[in-house]
This record gives structure tokens, C-alpha cells and sequence, in this order.
């Protein structure tokens, strides 16, 4: 077998064809999010400079002689320079050191310090929302035109057009404010808890997790609910199903092992992107219940333009979108092998 | 049956488990009370972001509060200028020095004994990191333990100001880098030496794992997101004045902050709130206090661009706005028409302002008839369509930026927007975000913008006339990068006081320590500002501070104490209370309980019965499985 017909095989599997689209596919966008920061209006220094003169009045000189003292950025060298190190050091598993939000502190201590937060309560509330969204979705089809259809359908319609942001405001101000539970809705834990394995600390992570949870399961719910309602009641009118019925096999056995397992077939591709998008958290949640996560990072990291900061956000965020489409991808190739034959 | 059972343990078990998260913490919180407590809001970023390097960007410095933690040398009354000994016991300018004493008796909260070594350290740190006050001195000596002097090079009130307000830190903590800086700055070199450019370059990554200081509140370490808690420091050398016990600080910005003060969870905000906000407040009963800013939002003109380099032409703009209608729609009752338009904040005007400037002052009232003549005199005609036109026949157009994000600055500018449209002068909004509209501005790349007059938490009239004429013009100016800003000339000659030299006057008003010097020189620039008008300040902003009486903290001063002279941010007025003792003291409800007969904890109680009614159902459900 000649080498070309060995690099055309290994080419032409499935697996490895997605792995190198996907590596592609970071690498591009890692270059793109690289190029596009440092388009965006202002730097670091220039905001730096612009705070010490408006808080303490300094002059322009005495408070760029300040930044210059307090940063270690270099924003005069080359782009293409600034670029080619940003690459060696992305190959080297370094993402460099914030500039500007904690100047000098490596990124990676940053985002790890963020990071289990948001993969705590994104994950959760991504996967209660989608069962729950998945469960009632079943329920409106199989009792279409009843009052559950009816009730449930019109409250996922509202709710899913209702922005998340809103539903965390409204959270805050109808129980937090009025209840006097505004307290227990801010931060990851409360202040006098010593973090650790027991009980007392494990309760209030879940306390204080309650409000954006809600949050994120009521603006999402809603979705997952009328698209499986959607998928549930195509795949009922399908000729397999009549077939099933017509030779008596069970109620329960339909339900899961026919409609169930094909309906749900394309809101995979969704979950998996969404579930991309748990490391990246949600920048307007966060920061509604100044909840600990990657979200809230990244919003204070492009406020103080940190360059370093913003491109390892992104590129986490790339990384695990690319990632779990490519995992929804070789699911979806073992659920439906005629995606890997047509391929 | 079975089914049902089985749902009612589950449905029983879920209750459970989401009634004890809610039960635990609270049964945790009851073990200590922390009374009698003041809460705050400041934002702040928690480690690794935020730290205690307090001479570094991020630092935790807990923006006012931080002079709780680490003392200056002296507090500041605004409503009589005039400084008040703290940490420093008394000082004054002996030839070219200016010496300090200092305080016997004070500690850190780690027991060390407060020097003069830590004041020494504080500034040679500095020193490393090119404060400005080296401008006005270029020595810093330890004479005694208690008594420290700075050698003087160029007098002025601005450095007693910077070294009297400057927090202490301690030489323990940054013992390594001012021991390097006084062995360098011994050898001659300076912050822009290599060696000294390194050892900054380190000490930007300094993390110290103390945060200590000699003020009555101490780091406990308990921060979250959400807050940050300090306890009161036994060994305080004032401890009599200090009436609470307990600091709470709410993280956050406006958004953030407001549901905790709706709430009643937060005693004072500096924050600023938008005026609906306000209302709620005061429906809800909490206080307002509105303390000067001494600065506010100005209408400026690019005079690279005719005819807004014409004086007469920024006259009629003047005539032509109603500052007191801007002022209401864009902030309320925090926003005030200066009736002077002086360049000076209207604090600054009674004591720095003769009676006879203040009698030339042209307070540039609401006249539109005034405007329209001023144009007509200048070959400017109305058309059939209500817009004034240039002598050319075309019509009188014009940009104003503004930053998008500062609600009373945008509401401002599109008042002003409105008002000189139904003048007749057209004009276009545009709203640049709040990061980028300054370099607009400073390039030069603008019509018409609004950027902020006054300066701000200063008590000096340099800083005031510093923003009004050079902030915004350094390449008239000839400083920092020369960027055209403004383009507004510096040398002029004027119908008030002949040919001057602006900038000269400006650096000059804040030279020396004759004061009645000083105030010919700021009588000169009001006159100056008055007459060519660099820029239309639009009104004064004042703070619109929520502070909730009767919950935990009560006496506060009534709106017209002279302690509401105080800034809400430089000398924060609030500060100044809860260190002096002045007004402020704890409701009865926040004094702590006396210690009584212990009777039985309702929550351990609650908890224990959830956990025996989660155990009983499910031992009724394996029953019934069986």
C-alpha cells in the first residue's frame, strides 16, 4: 500500500477528518479573537491613565509615568511580533500574564479560580433545564390540546421570550428585596464560611446557587420544552410508530425506545453546543448576582482591556465549543450510523 | 397506593433537602453576633484579581474605606480648609523642609509600634514608582522615631496635601523593597535608572500576605463576590472615638448595589443613582444626602473649527442654554446651575473669589434673544425653517459627543442637544462608549463634546483651573503627548486682565504657601474662564448618597452640618465620622444583646426535625417496598 493511499485513508476516516477540522477551526478563531481585541477602541494604559487623572486630578505625564511604571505591557512592539509570541507561548501551554486586572498574576491561576465556579452552576442548571425541558416536552405531545399543552406551552412561549437578564433582575427585586433575601442571592458562598468539604459549606454553595439556577433554568426551559414538544409530535406521526402500536408492543416501550430516543435526536446537536458554552458562563447573570465565574471575569477583563485575560477566555470558550461539537458529532454518527455512512 | 407514597416520599425528601440549605447557614450565622455593624458598598475584586499590595493597581484598598484600614497622617475639613491631626500630631515648614511629627502610642494591627520608618517607607516606595510629589520635594528623612522631614524644592500646597493624606503602610510588610529604594535613591538613582525600573518591575508582582494598618478596622479574611467583612481593632489609639465594632463593605457597582440598599442591608452608598432610583429611596424612607462633587459635565468646543474658536459664538451657545432646565432633567436635585461660571466649583467661589470678581462675573443666564442677537450681530441669519445659518447661507450643524454610560452625562447632552435645536443650532448626539470617548476628545476627533469640569476631590482652585484649561488641551498646553483636546489658546490677550499667559497662571495659582497670593492669581483665572470660555459648564454635580437611619446606624447630621462640605469620595465625609466619633453612632437594635438565660435554638430544632421527617419517610417507603 504507496504512503498516498495510506495518508488518503487516515484522511478519509471520519474521526480524524472532524479532530483536524476542529483543531482548524480553533486555531483560526484563536488568530481572529487575537487580531480583533486589540482593534477594539483604548488600551489598558490609556484607561489606567484616564482613572488616575479624573479620581486624583493628576496631569497626563505624571499619570502615564505611573502606568509606565505600574505595567509591563509593551503595546509599541509590532503586532505581527506581539502575535508570533502570543502563538509560541499558546504552544508552550502558557497564556501569558494579565495585564491590567491582576497585573503580572498568570492567567491560568485566574481562570482556574473562576472557572469551577461557572462549570458548577452552568453545567447544573444547563442539564435541569434540558431534562425538565425534555420531560414536559413528551408530556405536551403525547396530551396535545389538553390543558397541560395548553398551560405549559403558553408559559414556555412567554418565559422563553422573556431576556435572562430580566428574570434575574425580577428574582432580586420580588424575593431578594421583598423577602429580605438579597443576601443569600449574592456571590458563590457567604463571606464568614470557611470553603471545604462539609456540610455547613456544601449547603450554602447550593443556597446561594438557587437564585441564578432558577434564573438560568427559567430562560432556558422554555426553549428545550417547545422544541422536544415540536420533535416529540413529528416523530409520533411517523409510519415506525403507527407500525409499532399496530403489533401491540407497549405503551412505555414506544414512548422511550421509539419517540423518545428519535425525537430527541436533533436537540442533541444543541445541548452540546450549549454545554460548549458552560465555560465561558454568562456575563450578564454573573454579573446580575456578582456570582464567581468566568463570565464576570471576562466582563471586567474587557472593561480594563486585559488582552491576555480576554484571549484565554475566548480561546476556552473555542476550545470547548469545538470540543463538545465534535463530541455531539461522533454521538450523533453512534446514535445515527447513516451519518457516518453518508460521510 | 404503592405509587402514591412513593411520590410523597420523594416529593417530601426534595422539601427537605431545599429547607435545610436554607436552614444551615442561618443556624451558622447565629452562633456570632456582629453588632454593633456598619455596612458600606465599594467595589472591589477579589484575589488572585484583587490583593494587598495597596501601591499597585487591583490592590484591595476598599476606595474610602481604605483610610479605615491604613491611617494618614491627617483628616481634611472642607468646610473650613484646614487639616485635622491624625496620625501625625502636628508639622510645619521649617526653611526648606517640611517637617511632620508624629503620634506616640500607635500600632499596627500586628503589634509593631507606628514610626517614622513607616512614613519614610511609604514615600520611598513611591519614590520607585514616580509620584508626583517629587516634583515639589526630592528628599525623604527620618529624624527621630517620631519625626520625619521632606526636603522641599518647589513650595506649594500640594505636596502638604499629598504627604499629609497619604495612608501609612507599614515597613514590616514592604521592609525588602524600601530598604533597596533608600540604598539606589542614596547612590543617586532615580525612578527612570535601570536599577530602579527593575525593582519596580518586581515589586508590581509583590504580593504581601498581610494586610495590615494602624486604622480601627482589621482584615478577617472573610470576603466573597458578594461582601467583605473587617472587625474592629482592640489596640486602636483612638478606640473611645470608634462607636461600631464591625465593617461590612457590599461588592458592586450601581446595578448591584441597588437591591441591597432597597433591601435596607447597606447603612450608605456613594454610588450614583439614577433619579427613579432615588425616589424609591426616599418612598422607602431612606435618607438622601448630597454632598458636592466639585466638578460636573461641560459642553466643549474643537476651536480648530470655526466659528466655535470664536468667543462670541460660545457666548451665544451659552445664552442659549438653559443650565437650570439641563441640571433638573439630567439628575434632579443632585445637579445645581453655577451662578457664576467661574471655572470654580460654587464651594470654592465665597472663600477663594473677591466680592468685586464675583460682581464681574457674567453668570450667562438663559437669553435666547441675547444669543440670536449675538449671531445676528455676526452675520448669522434664521431661515424659513426655524435654523440658523452661516453668512454663506449654510446651515449652522454640529456634532456633540458624549460618553454613552454616564446616565447624567448622556441625559445632559441630549437636553443640550434638544435645547440648541429648538434654538436653532442643529445638532447631532453621539454616544461613544465611556472608554474611548476621552481619546476622541484628546485626538482632537470631535465637534462638540461633553467631558467633565472641575477638579473633583481637590481642595485647591490649581486642580479646578487645571481641568477647566489644560486637562483637555495638552498640545496648547505643550504637555504629556501633545494632543490637540480642545485647541484652546493659552495665550490671550483679554479685556479683564490684558495679555496673559494662561498656563503660567494655572502652575502659578498653586505655588508657595501664601495663600493671599495664590488668591490673586484665582481671581485672575475666574475672570479669565468668565470672559473666553473654554468650555460651558453645564451645572455641578452633587452626590445622591442613600444613608439609612434608624436600622443600624442613626445621627446622621442634619443636610445643613458642615461635614457635608467633605466630598462623598476624596475626604469621604462618612469616613470622617465613623473615625472621629462625629454623629454616627449604633441603633439600640444594633448594640449587642446583653447576655441571657439560654433558651432553645428554634433553628437546630428545625433542622433536626427535617432530618428525622426526611428519615421517617424514607423508612415508610422501604416499609411499604417490602
Amino acid at each position: 500500500m504507496s504512503f498516498k493511499s495510506v495518508v488518503g485513508k487516515i484522511y478519509r476516516n471520519f474521526l480524524v477528518r472532524r479532530i483536524l477540522r476542529a483543531f482548524g477551526v480553533i486555531f483560526v478563531t484563536s488568530t481572529l479573537t487575537f487580531f480583533i481585541i486589540r482593534l477594539m477602541p483604548s488600551n489598558p494604559i490609556e484607561i489606567f491613565i484616564n482613572q488616575m487623572m479624573a479620581a486624583y486630578g493628576m496631569s497626563y505625564q505624571d499619570a502615564k509615568a505611573l502606568a509606565l511604571a505600574l505595567f509591563t505591557i509593551d503595546l509599541d512592539k509590532p503586532l505581527h511580533q506581539q502575535y508570533i509570541e502570543y502563538l509560541i507561548n499558546l504552544f508552550q501551554g502558557n497564556l501569558g500574564r494579565s495585564i491590567s486586572i491582576s497585573p503580572g498574576t498568570p492567567v491560568m491561576d485566574i481562570i482556574l479560580a473562576f472557572l469551577p465556579w461557572t462549570l458548577f452552576s452552568v453545567s447544573i442548571s444547563i442539564l435541569a433545564s434540558f431534562v425538565l425541558g425534555v420531560i414536559t416536552g413528551i408530556i405536551a405531545a403525547y396530551r396535545r390540546g389538553g390543558l397541560f399543552d395548553k398551560v405549559m406551552s403558553t408559559f414556555a412561549a412567554i418565559i422563553s421570550a422573556i431576556p435572562g437578564y430580566l428574570i434575574g433582575i425580577l428574582i432580586i427585586v420580588f424575593i431578594g428585596v421583598q423577602y429580605g433575601l438579597i443576601n443569600y442571592m449574592r456571590g458563590a458562598y457567604s463571606a464568614g464560611i470557611r470553603p471545604g468539604f462539609n456540610l455547613q459549606f456544601i449547603s450554602d454553595v447550593f443556597l446561594h446557587l438557587a437564585a441564578p439556577f432558577a434564573t438560568y433554568v427559567l430562560s432556558t426551559f422554555g426553549g428545550w420544552m417547545l422544541s422536544m414538544k415540536a420533535s416529540t409530535i413529528s416523530t409520533l406521526g411517523e409510519d415506525y410508530v403507527t407500525v409499532a402500536k399496530a403489533k401491540g408492543l407497549p405503551e412505555s416501550r414506544i414512548r422511550t425506545q421509539y419517540v423518545g430516543r428519535n425525537a430527541i435526536l436533533p436537540l442533541f446537536t444543541s445541548l452540546a453546543i450549549q454545554l460548549g458554552f458552560i465555560f465561558g458562563g454568562s456575563v450578564l447573570i454573573e454579573n446580575i448576582f456578582v456570582y464567581r465565574g468566568v463570565g464576570r471575569l471576562l466582563w471586567s477583563s474587557i472593561n480594563a482591556r486585559d488582552y491576555t485575560v480576554m484571549q484565554a477566555v475566548f480561546l476556552i470558550i473555542t476550545i470547548s465549543v469545538v470540543v463538545s461539537n465534535l463530541l455531539a458529532d461522533l454521538i450523533y454518527g453512534l446514535i445515527d450510523p447513516r451519518v457516518r455512512v453518508g460521510e | 397506593m404503592n405509587h402514591k407514597i412513593k411520590s410523597l416520599v420523594l416529593s417530601l425528601a426534595i422539601i427537605a433537602i431545599f429547607a435545610a440549605s436554607f436552614v444551615l447557614p442561618v443556624a451558622v450565622f447565629a452562633q456570632e453576633e456582629r453588632k454593633p455593624l456598619f455596612v458600606g458598598a465599594w467595589p472591589y475584586l477579589l484575589p488572585p484579581q484583587g490583593h494587598f499590595n495597596t501601591f499597585v493597581t487591583n490592590a484591595l484598598t476598599f476606595g474610602i474605606y481604605h483610610q479605615m484600614i491604613q491611617e494618614p497622617l491627617a483628616l481634611y475639613f472642607w468646610a473650613n480648609l484646614s487639616y485635622i491631626p491624625w496620625l501625625a500630631t502636628d508639622w510645619k515648614v521649617e526653611g526648606d523642609y517640611f517637617v511632620v511629627h508624629l503620634r506616640d502610642g500607635v500600632t499596627f494591627h500586628d503589634g509593631t509600634p507606628f514610626t517614622a520608618k513607616d512614613v519614610a517607607c511609604t514615600w520611598q516606595i513611591h519614590y520607585m514608582l514616580n509620584h508626583p510629589i517629587y516634583q515639589y520635594i526630592d528628599k525623604v528623612e527620618v529624624v527621630d522615631d517620631h519625626t520625619v522631614r521632606f526636603h522641599i524644592i518647589k513650595a506649594s500646597p500640594v505636596l502638604i496635601r499629598y504627604i499629609l493624606r497619604e495612608p501609612v503602610r507599614p515597613y514590616s510588610t514592604y521592609k525588602e523593597y524600601c530598604d533597596k529604594v533608600a540604598q539606589l535613591w542614596a547612590q543617586g538613582k532615580g525612578p527612570a535608572s535601570d536599577e530602579m525600573k527593575q525593582l519596580a518591575a518586581e515589586f508590581r508582582n509583590f504580593r504581601p500576605d498581610k494586610y495590615i494598618g494602624t486604622g480601627p478596622f482589621m482584615w478577617t479574611g472573610e470576603i466573597t463576590e458578594a461582601e467583605v467583612w473587617f472587625k474592629f481593632y482592640e489596640n486602636y489609639w483612638n478606640k473611645d472615638r470608634v462607636k461600631f465594632r464591625w465593617l461590612k463593605l457590599i461588592n458592586g457597582e450601581t446595578p448591584q448595589v441597588t437591591p441591597h440598599v432597597l433591601a435596607k442591608e447597606v447603612d450608605y452608598a456613594t454610588h450614583g443613582f439614577p433619579p427613579a432610583t432615588e425616589k424609591q429611596f426616599i418612598e422607602l424612607g431612606i435618607r438622601i444626602i448630597r454632598p458636592p462633587i466639585y466638578s460636573g459635565p461641560c459642553l466643549y468646543f474643537n476651536m480648530k473649527i470655526w466659528p466655535l474658536n470664536e468667543v462670541w459664538f460660545r457666548r451665544a451657545i451659552a445664552y442659549a442654554i438653559n443650565k437650570t432646565e439641563n441640571a433638573w432633567v439630567s439628575l434632579g436635585l443632585s445637579a445645581k446651575k453655577l451662578p457664576l461660571m467661574s471655572g470654580l466649583p460654587l464651594e470654592f467661589e465665597e472663600p477663594w473669589l473677591y466680592p468685586e470678581t464675583r460682581a464681574k462675573l457674567n453668570p450667562y443666564n438663559y437669553d435666547p434673544q441675547k444669543a440670536a442677537q449675538i449671531l445676528e450681530e455676526h452675520g448669522f441669519t434664521k431661515g424659513p425653517d426655524g435654523f440658523w445659518r452661516y453668512p454663506n447661507g449654510t446651515v449652522v450643524h454640529f456634532e456633540l459627543s458624549f460618553p454613552a454610560e454616564y446616565a447624567d452625562w448622556s441625559a445632559a447632552a441630549q437636553n443640550v442637544a434638544e435645547q440648541l435645536t429648538a434654538f436653532g443650532i442643529k445638532i447631532t448626539p453621539r454616544a461613544v462608549t465611556f472608554t474611548q470617548h476621552p481619546q476622541e476628545v484628546l485626538d482632537g476627533n470631535f465637534q462638540l463634546a461633553i467631558r467633565h469640569w472641575g477638579g473633583g476631590a481637590n481642595p485647591h482652585p490649581y486642580f479646578s483651573f487645571y481641568a477647566d484649561f489644560i486637562y483637555w488641551n495638552q498640545k496648547a498646553a505643550g504637555i504629556g503627548e501633545g494632543r490637540p483636546g480642545i485647541s484652546f489658546p493659552l495665550e490671550q490677550d483679554t479685556e479683564c486682565c490684558g495679555h496673559v499667559n494662561i498656563k503660567e497662571l494655572v502652575f502659578a495659582c498653586a505655588e508657595g504657601f501664601d495663600v493671599e497670593k495664590q488668591k490673586e492669581i484665582v481671581n485672575k483665572l475666574a475672570l479669565i474662564y468668565n470672559e473666553l470660555l473654554p468650555g460651558v459648564p453645564l451645572w455641578e454635580r452633587y452626590g445622591n448618597n442613600p444613608s439609612l437611619d434608624g436600622v443600624r446606624v442613626t445621627g446622621w447630621p442634619p443636610d445643613d452640618d458642615p461635614i457635608y462640605k467633605n466630598p462623598p469620595y476624596g475626604d469621604a465625609f462618612v469616613v470622617f465620622m465613623l473615625l472621629t466619633g462625629y454623629g454616627l453612632k449604633p441603633t439600640p437594635q444594633n448594640m449587642p444583646t446583653p447576655p441571657g438565660p439560654a433558651g432553645p435554638d428554634i433553628t437546630m430544632i428545625a433542622v433536626i426535625l427535617i432530618i428525622a421527617l426526611v428519615v421517617i419517610a424514607v423508612g415508610i417507603y422501604y416499609m411499604k417496598k417490602k
